[in-house]
């Protein structure tokens, strides 16, 4: 178990390793970020200025040594446009973004699963056809959209909500609803798909045969089977609404990591960029290693066989 | 014999110990000036007023030192800091902190008198020593050209600082008082006790506002200063929200969650502009636009002909764009690259849109079913403009493809040269006719794919030049060459669109030439009741 566990954490270390380098590359090949911090005229040596302020006239692999070594001493290096610590600018929207996205994974939960519990086991009648549209709709509206409809009717027109911003129960509500209606969508479609998969096994056939009630059969029997699949793919999700809930934070003006990314890429803020996308890929592979392990322990067959 | 400065009227000084009766008077009158408003305004602060703003704020606007190229910073040093000479509503170079500016005869030196009454924050008054050190710890834009060309900055007493020069440059105090934050004054003693990045945490400034609390790229919060030297504010608090998204910056305004907004366009802007209660604040932005033929050098490019450039200026239906996208708010000169409220500025004929006389053009030019242009590059913010003049053009035969970069790109582009075929550029640079003219029009310009030469000799002999009459008669013709030879198909001065709510009596917009946001802030005013 022990050499498994190791294992699997060399492995997250690759994967944290190459993400490093991908996204070191990736942030330098859109351009050069100093022609966004100066007028357009600012005179070139204003500009070689700003790089070497910033370490850009160095070469990539210089760069490159220099950030990992930062890194290792868990500095995730200093904006350029913030002149911050990316980490503490990391740290001071984690709590907004963790708040936002923990409000949106319950109402797309709290959506999505019985609504695709209730799509199964009504197959081709009225709940599955309204949760058909209910999941397109969900998938396909785009969040900036649908962000900008909610903002006008409950704020300009009703004028029940605030239209943007943080700090009360009431700003929440737009920004979680229409963050977690995607997910909702998705979430259903997982759970109506999974439950009519368990729905057809066996085991199920046989608790009906035994004559046990259809309601005790789906609770007990068919739905908490269906959930797992479902559960794996909401813990990815968070991870993913945490970090880059990017439309939904900038039309909201939600002051979290999304937009914090939003900033950074508009800015060519190489270092937030970097620092938001490996803080996430970070997340994801703790995540899954987690759940690795876990599967290890429960199942002894994984561990031996790999 | 010396002469004071007021505003932008730069005269020659060598002596402000005895001052001629002009001068007794235009101090006096300074003097008045500066005391009236607050005595006029002498009430407590009162209330808050919320800013809902289009880009993030970040800390390194709360120190001068580091004010880069772009307008936005002065946005919040206008709250939390002064300068010794600044745009302000009575000119661009306005003395603030400076009770008195003066230029010595041969141009090698400046002397300021500070005000008796400006203080910082902890109370602490401004003296000579915070603008000396002020001057030698500021490293943003144009920082190696104003070092270059300081030999010395002298302190006699604390209240007189002289800059010395190390030869006559006659763009010295608009470098120093408006187009960088090098003429902005920090404490000396509290940042050297506190460090730079501590400064920034905790700010200290000499303006109309105190720093209260700050959130990167979410709020920001300040507090009325009472003893600022101008006068008292008469707002309380301002605070100032990030709303990046421009439709619910439009929504927090109709809701009354803020009260004045930047930057609302098009259509939102129509849409503000009937909603009761709320009304449209314009303001004559520094930013001006073109039409750029990086070709016409070339002999074998239809650009080279001037009448084609020509026919491309005429072809544009500058009145309808203008309506279209920015309400018809946007000035149409025809001066290229200068705005009208810039030093040296040349008024040029307003440009004609006339696509017979285009069509002509270009068939004497050898083109009477035009010709294909190749590519339209423009940067991608700003498309929607490159789309309505492609049509223009397109319409007289002049065929081209638009090709909108990303604003990086596109800037990156142009400044490194690669660009083609017509280029649609603008800036919203500070500075004055010859700074424009430098970056686009000169030898070795940032954006100059090419010069002509009587114009680089023009430039050269304005640059050594003192006599601010003969440069800007120099300026101004340089400016109507370029004109007159279509280097530039002017498009427009962008109106900077804004909008304020019910609650705000004076929102200060527009107050000072050009400067696209609201200051002063302590001319700023909630309606009564």
């Amino acid at each position: 178990m022990r050499r498994y566990i190791a294992r699997r954490i060399g492995y997250c270390l690759l994967s944290l390793f190459l993400l490093s380098v991908t996204i070191f590359l990736f942030v330098r090949v859109t351009g050069d970020p100093t022609t966004l911090l100066v007028e357009p005229g600012a005179s070139q040596a204003d500009l070689d200025a700003i790089r070497h302020q910033f370490g850009l006239d160095q070469p990539l692999w210089v760069q490159y040594g220099i950030f990992m070594t930062s890194l290792a001493h868990g500095d995730l290096g200093q904006s350029f446009y913030y002149r911050t610590p990316v980490l503490e600018l990391y740290l001071s929207r984690l709590p907004n973004s963790l708040y936002l996205a923990a409000v949106a994974m319950a109402l797309s939960l709290l959506i999505g699963v019985p609504s695709g519990v209730l799509a199964s086991v009504r197959v081709g009648r009225f709940w599955d056809s309204f949760g058909k549209l209910f999941t397109l709709l969900g998938l396909s509206l785009p969040s900036f959209w649908v962000g900008l409809v909610l903002i006008l009717i409950f704020s300009v027109y009703l004028g029940w909500l605030p239209s943007s911003g943080a700090g009360t129960p009431l700003h929440l509500i737009m920004p979680a609803f229409a963050l977690g209606w995607y997910f909702a969508a998705a979430h259903m479609r997982l759970t109506r798909s999974s439950m009519l998969e368990v729905l057809g096994s066996e085991y199920v056939k046989l608790a009906r045969l035994k004559g046990l009630p259809q309601s005790l059969v789906i609770a007990k029997h068919a739905f908490k089977n269906a959930l797992i699949p479902v559960l794996t793919l909401a813990g990815i999700n968070l991870v993913i609404m945490v970090n880059v809930a990017t439309v939904v934070e900038v039309v909201f003006a939600w002051p979290g990591i999304g937009r914090l990314l939003f900033e950074g890429v508009t800015f060519r803020d190489f270092p937030v960029v970097q620092g938001v996308v490996l803080m996430g890929g970070a997340m994801i592979v703790i995540v899954n290693m987690v759940v690795d392990i876990l599967y290890a322990v429960i199942d002894p067959r994984i561990r031996l066989g790999s | 014999m010396g002469r004071s400065v007021s505003g932008e009227k730069r005269k020659s000084a060598t002596n402000v110990i005895n001052p001629t009766r002009r001068e007794v008077l235009a101090l006096a009158a300074g003097g008045l000036a500066a005391v009236a408003p607050g005595l006029a305004d002498a009430a407590v602060p009162a209330g808050q007023l919320t800013w809902g703003v289009h880009i993030s704020l970040a800390p390194t606007w709360f120190d001068p030192a580091e004010t880069p190229g772009l307008i936005t910073p002065f946005m919040v040093l206008y709250a939390l800091h002064d300068a010794l000479v600044k745009p302000m509503p009575g000119g661009p170079l306005t003395p603030s902190l400076a009770e008195t500016v003066s230029a010595a005869e041969d141009g090698l030196s400046y002397d300021f008198v500070l005000r008796d009454k400006a203080v910082f924050h902890n109370g602490e008054p401004v003296t000579a020593e915070d603008v000396k050190f002020s001057f030698e710890r500021y490293r943003g834009a144009s920082y190696e050209a104003m070092k270059a060309r300081v030999a010395a900055i002298e302190t006699p007493d604390p209240r007189r600082v002289s800059f010395k020069l190390k030869e006559p440059w006659p763009d010295f105090l608009t470098f120093y008082g408006s187009a960088t934050g090098a003429g902005w004054i920090v404490p000396k003693k509290y940042v050297e006790k506190v460090g730079d990045d501590g400064y920034k945490k905790a700010p200290i400034g000499a303006g109309p506002y105190k720093f209260v609390s700050f959130t990167p790229g979410v709020e920001l919060v300040f507090e009325a200063f009472d003893q600022y030297w101008r006068k008292s504010p008469s707002v309380k608090r301002l605070a100032f929200r990030v709303i990046p998204d421009e439709a619910t910056r439009l929504a927090a305004l109709i809701r009354g969650e803020v009260d004045i907004v930047y930057s609302i366009r098009g259509e939102l802007a129509e849409e503000l502009q009937r909603t009761p209660g709320l009304s449209l604040k314009p303001v004559n932005s520094p930013a001006t636009f073109w039409l750029y033929f990086p070709d016409q050098w070339d002999q074998k490019s239809p650009w080279h002909d001037e009448r084609v450039r020509l026919a491309a200026s005429l072809a544009v239906d500058r009145s309808s764009i203008n309506q279209a996208l920015t309400l018809g708010l946007s000035k149409l000169t025809g001066n290229a690259n200068v705005p009208d409220f810039f030093d040296f500025y040349w008024s040029a004929p307003a440009p004609p849109y006339d696509p017979g006389k285009a069509r002509q053009l270009l068939t004497d030019a050898g083109y009477p079913r035009g010709f294909e242009a190749g590519d339209y590059y423009c940067d991608a913010s700003y498309s929607n403009l490159g789309e309505a003049v492609l049509d223009n053009l397109q319409a007289v035969g002049i065929r081209a493809k638009l090709r909108p970069l990303e604003r990086a790109a596109f800037l990156e582009a142009y400044g490194k040269k690669s660009l083609k075929n017509i280029v649609q550029g603008g800036t919203g640079a500070f500075g004055n006719a010859a700074t424009r003219l430098e970056a686009t029009a000169v030898k070795g310009g940032v954006y100059a794919y090419g010069s002509y030469p009587d114009i680089d000799q023009m430039f050269q002999e304005q640059a050594a030049q003192m006599d601010h009459k003969r440069r800007a008669t120099i300026l101004q013709k340089i400016q109507q060459v370029v004109s007159e030879r279509t280097m530039f198909a002017p498009i427009w001065q962008l109106a900077f669109i804004n909008g304020a709510g019910s609650r705000v009596g004076e929102s200060a917009f527009g107050l000072i030439p050009g400067f696209a946001y609201t200051a002063p802030y302590e001319d700023i005013t909630l309606k009564s009741g």
